[in-house]
């Protein structure tokens, strides 16, 4: 029973994927690139919203790992290989497994039962619609000066835009990243970490 | 057509994803959960970052620049935040951000 349950679930999941690809090549008469990008926005939206209404958050966090898989996919069509490979890196590789362990670190044994959403999750939904609504027009609604086609960032040329002495000189703004870095993972240990005896945090 | 050509694709989708994560850090009760709709809004100002390098030519390149550094950014958010929830835990034995309440009291 519960097998035919998963197997209704993961062809639930291959129609939210292949059905706006089909719909955007077929009827609308796109091309393939098209169909990709439909397919990923949709993936990453509908994995989206499970991550902010499931139950189990455990579910939670494994569909923010498919949310940002589809969003290195989005990177990738948008000619950016060395963003969508840090992505998988970093998001998938580092962030997503930082979240689950914490999920297992602080997860109650009745939390699960008990509400998902505080009191004000009416009105927090009206207010997350329209901003989308108001991103949405604001987008078409402004002339970006935008190329019609996408253009590629090779990994060669991001090395020598980061490391170069061309005018917008990032190397400054890398190293700033680098001592950020190691100041937050400091301060994690620091705050996670418990006093000697008394079997308490610093908070 | 040209779904893949446009700007306003990404944007549109980018704003979409935003709104998500919006609704997901004012609604959820759990303090993960929360971390985790920040995750989602910090990726969506990466698609839109990294949208605005591709198709807008005088900030070629450098939006892949900025999303990777967003993206360190990110994860020094993340370390630090999920120490702070965890430290909290420790002392309140709850993940639910409606019974922190020491300031209130």
């Amino acid at each position: 029973m519960r097998a035919w349950l998963y197997l209704l679930a993961a062809a639930v999941a291959g129609a939210i994927v292949t059905t706006p690809a089909l719909l955007v090549l077929i009827l609308l008469g796109g091309s393939f690139d098209d169909a990709l990008v439909a397919s990923l926005g949709t993936l990453m939206l509908v994995s989206g919203i499970a991550v902010v209404s499931m139950r189990d958050i455990i579910r939670c966090g494994l569909a923010m790992i498919v949310c940002f898989l589809a969003l290195a996919g989005l990177y990738v069509t948008l000619g950016a290989p060395m963003v969508a490979a840090a992505q998988v890196i970093v998001y998938i590789g580092a962030i997503s497994v930082l979240i689950l362990f914490a999920i297992m670190l602080t997860q109650d044994k009745v939390g699960s039962s008990r509400l998902v959403f505080q009191t004000q999750a009416a009105p927090a939904a009206v207010a997350a619609i329209i901003v989308a609504v108001l991103v949405a027009v604001a987008a078409y609604g402004t002339n970006w000066g935008a190329a019609s086609e996408t253009a590629r960032t090779a990994t060669d040329a991001l090395a020598k835009l980061i490391f170069g002495t061309e005018t917008p000189q990032y190397i400054l703004s890398f190293e700033a990243v680098s001592v950020l870095l190691l100041a937050a993972v400091i301060g994690g240990v620091f705050l996670a970490k418990r006093e000697a005896g008394s079997g308490k945090g610093s908070l | 057509m040209g779904l893949a050509d446009q700007l306003n694709t990404y944007l549109t989708m980018s704003g979409a994803l935003f709104a998500i994560g919006a609704f997901g850090f004012l609604a959820r009760r759990n303090a993960i959960s929360m971390l985790m709709s920040i995750e989602l809004m910090l990726n969506a100002v990466n698609l839109t970052i990294v949208a605005f390098g591709a198709f807008v030519p005088p900030l070629q390149g450098d939006g892949a620049v900025i999303a990777l550094m967003v993206m360190a950014v990110a994860a020094a958010e993340a370390t630090v935040g999920l120490a702070i929830v965890i430290a909290i835990f420790r002392n309140r034995k709850t993940p639910l951000v409606d019974e922190y309440d020491a300031m209130r009291r």
